[in-house]
């Protein structure tokens, strides 16, 4: 479980964010959708205790990390698979050479371990006959494919999206959804995805919280946001894309 | 008028000194981490292997091409200088002072600086940029110990030999151009180089490698970590990664020679 509580945040006099408070749960799907720059991505940051917050804490299975040591952080980290916005795979790197990187790297394990993991994460994303190219040689969406299969080859318990959906073509869009979809079904992870598109929200998460200039001003199921009478909640069910 | 514009640039100019001590604080606890990552050296050897030929064998023919040309032009410099004198036997020595105290290691220096320098600038703002070390830091592996420590090590490793090519081939075309150009005979050369080198001169020549290493991995390594703002970002850190380690190894030159000589 994730929580945040009373997190504030200031990037030298601009403030970011005021006094804000998630909880997400284990097995679940939490949306956090807000316009673009509004510091969305930054809260996914808070929760892997990449930026330290100005006040407030952040607490993993009950764990408060917010003043932890980079290195002790490491440990915490790894119960958490991030998939970041440009991916940020390994250019230099094939693809299953960037899937079984951080097990090589961060743990110990048997090399037979390690190919049978980076074998069942090709075969999970789709990408048979992938392994050996690099990730410039792949379309946008099966990079992302191999993004969420690094994450997931941890076997982590909760895993961060950012903008798991963005700058993909709506085929493409669709099976990245139907694959953060399928996680929840078949291997009971939670996960938190921040997006700016509010048919993802629909699509895939369980409950909402909706960031507007630096507060959350609704945190509910999903079903409850058409029920909100707040005028910018209203705003975005009209227009479905938040692009402020 | 004149009392706001005061104000103006005393309030810039308390920023921009804010600034710079804020940069220099966040090098040294940067430079601090590398140094404490030394030990992880055994645990990540192929990474400094990759480093080692990349500033080792890799910058050989720059060191080379530039040492050759900067001893050939000296030799015919201060051999021209030395025949008004009619001191011309004496070429072997100045020129073997020159080149192993201060030319051979400080060229191998700001090659170094260029090639090795560059590149790390350039990779490691790309990787910031493109969020690959944020993802580093995120499956928990720790992007110093990862991407610095081995630069350092293989810089610390690989400068000592890269100096020692750069003094003989420095000195090999100064005694070419002896020989060829002011029709030395090269006994006569190398009888002023050998017995008259004390070990101070390979002390000063030879101090320069490590502090050289330091000073070109750690600063371009720094300013690529702190690369923002895109592609241009890079260039900007690239940029600013040569420049300042340039300098720096201008002025480490100087310091180098000076306390070495004046305590030995």
């Amino acid at each position: 479980m994730i929580e945040l509580k009373n997190i504030s945040l200031k990037y030298g006099e601009k403030e970011i964010l005021k006094n804000i408070s998630l909880t997400i749960q284990d097995n679940t799907i939490k949306a956090i959708l807000g316009p673009s720059g509004v510091g969305k991505s930054t809260i996914l940051k808070l929760m892997l205790g990449l930026i330290k917050p100005n006040s407030g804490k952040v607490l993993i299975d009950g764990t408060d990390i917010t003043h932890m040591k980079e290195s002790e952080l490491y440990a915490i980290r790894r119960k958490m698979g991030m998939v970041f916005q440009g991916n940020a795979l390994f250019d230099s790197l094939s693809i299953s050479q960037n899937l079984g990187f951080f097990l090589r790297e961060n743990l110990k394990l048997p090399q037979e371990e390690i190919s049978q993991r980076v074998a069942e994460q090709i075969q999970f994303a789709g990408l048979e006959g992938y392994e050996d190219q690099l990730p410039e040689s792949l379309s946008g969406g099966m990079r992302r494919r191999v993004a969420i299969g690094r994450a997931l080859i941890f076997k982590p318990h909760m895993i961060l999206f950012d903008e798991p959906t963005a700058g993909l073509d709506p085929v493409s869009s669709k099976k990245i959804l139907s694959l953060i979809s399928s996680l929840r079904n078949h291997n009971n992870l939670g996960a938190v995805i921040v997006t700016h598109i509010i048919d993802d929200v629909f699509n895939v998460a369980d409950s909402v919280a909706v960031l507007y200039q630096g507060e959350i001003i609704f945190d509910d199921v999903t079903e409850k946001l058409h029920e909100s009478q707040h005028t910018f909640i209203r705003s975005i069910l009209s227009d479905k894309i938040l692009e402020l | 008028m004149p009392l706001i514009l005061i104000r103006s640039l005393e309030k810039r100019l308390n920023l921009q000194l804010k600034d710079f001590f804020l940069t220099m604080q966040e090098f040294f606890l940067f430079s601090l981490r590398t140094f404490m990552a030394i030990p992880k050296t055994i645990r990540y050897w192929r990474d400094v292997l990759d480093q080692a030929t990349i500033c080792g064998t890799d910058s050989i023919p720059i060191v080379l091409v530039s040492s050759i040309s900067i001893g050939a032009l000296l030799a015919i410099e201060v051999g021209n200088l030395l025949e008004d004198f009619g001191a011309k036997t004496m070429l072997g020595r100045s020129t073997a002072l020159s080149v192993i105290r201060e030319l051979g290691p400080l060229l191998m220096g700001l090659m170094l600086s260029a090639r090795f320098g560059s590149r790390n600038g350039a990779e490691l703002g790309a990787m910031q940029i493109s969020e690959q070390i944020d993802a580093l830091r995120a499956f928990g592996t720790d992007p110093i110990a990862k991407l610095v420590m081995p630069r350092l090590v293989a810089a610390l490793i690989m400068f000592l030999p890269l100096t020692a090519l750069s003094d003989f081939a420095g000195l090999q075309s100064a005694a070419y151009m002896a020989e060829h150009y002011h029709r030395i005979d090269p006994g006569i050369f190398w009888n002023a180089v050998y017995p008259r080198l004390a070990p101070k001169d390979f002390v000063v020549g030879f101090l320069k490698a490590p502090v050289f290493a330091v000073i070109i991995t750690l600063v371009s390594s720094f300013n690529g970590f702190s690369a923002r703002g895109g592609t241009a970002g890079v260039g900007r850190a690239t940029i600013k990664g040569i420049v300042v380690s340039s300098g720096l190894v201008l002025i480490a030159n100087f310091y180098v020679s000076k306390i070495v000589l004046e305590n030995m």
